[in-house]
């Protein structure tokens, strides 16, 4: 790394390859992390607190986790891009609601189709699982466009 | 939380203040462009609302 002029809050750095996907990743991780690595960590700071607590949001609301359905593949495809694109806490969610990192719906004639549904669609007849999938599907795609906004930051397209 | 307009406010809000850092690095453009996107999703959402006041369900 090499520092340059620091200027305005920020660190003005040289972005190597291995710091860009550092930053890429630790975004991914922790919303935010990867602009912190790169320097930006008052934007760093108010993207946490954004993306996290529109997923908080969204789990206090009985938002939809997405399960993947080969009925719908594209649609719950999507849903998962949106609801995968938080990082990790997504997993941690999905253990808490699901009892296990759960991405797809199983076979009906598996046993474990039946609690996986019945737990999916209790939480979509709560009154406010709309909000709920509004704010978590949000939150992914933030991150997602962070994640964007990290590269270009990187390849010097962004200051 | 179960107002609809609380969470009209809410959500709007974290969506224009997440593009107005995102898109902008002055702090007055900042300002601007979150209270533009604000009012134009609260305020569009108000609008289309009102329109629709003559189509009840």
């Amino acid at each position: 790394m090499t520092e340059t002029r620091p200027s305005a809050g920020r660190l003005n750095v040289d972005v190597s390859p291995g710091r860009t996907a550092a930053a890429l990743v630790a975004g991914w991780l922790v919303p935010g992390a990867g602009h912190a690595v790169l320097g930006r960590v008052w934007r760093a700071a108010i993207f946490f607190v954004l993306v996290m607590g529109s997923f908080g949001l969204g789990l206090a609301h009985d938002g939809r986790l997405a399960l993947y359905s080969p009925k719908e593949s594209f649609l719950t495809g999507l849903q998962l891009v949106a609801n995968f694109g938080v990082g990790p806490a997504d997993v941690v969610a999905r253990m808490d609601v699901y009892g296990e990192a759960a991405y797809n719906l199983p076979d009906p004639s598996a046993a474990s189709y039946r609690p996986r549904i019945e737990k999916f669609r209790e939480r979509q007849r709560s009154a406010v699982s709309a909000y709920g999938t509004a704010y978590l599907w949000s939150a992914g795609l933030m991150n997602l466009l962070l994640l964007m906004d990290i590269w270009d930051i990187a390849k010097r397209r962004k200051d | 939380m179960r107002s609809h307009v609380a969470h009209l406010v809410l959500y709007s809000g974290i969506i224009a203040t997440f593009f107005a850092v995102l898109t902008r690095r002055d702090r007055r453009e900042q300002l601007r462009f979150l209270g533009l996107v604000w009012l134009g999703m609260a305020g569009g959402v108000l609008l289309l609302a009102y329109l629709m006041l003559p189509f009840p369900r």
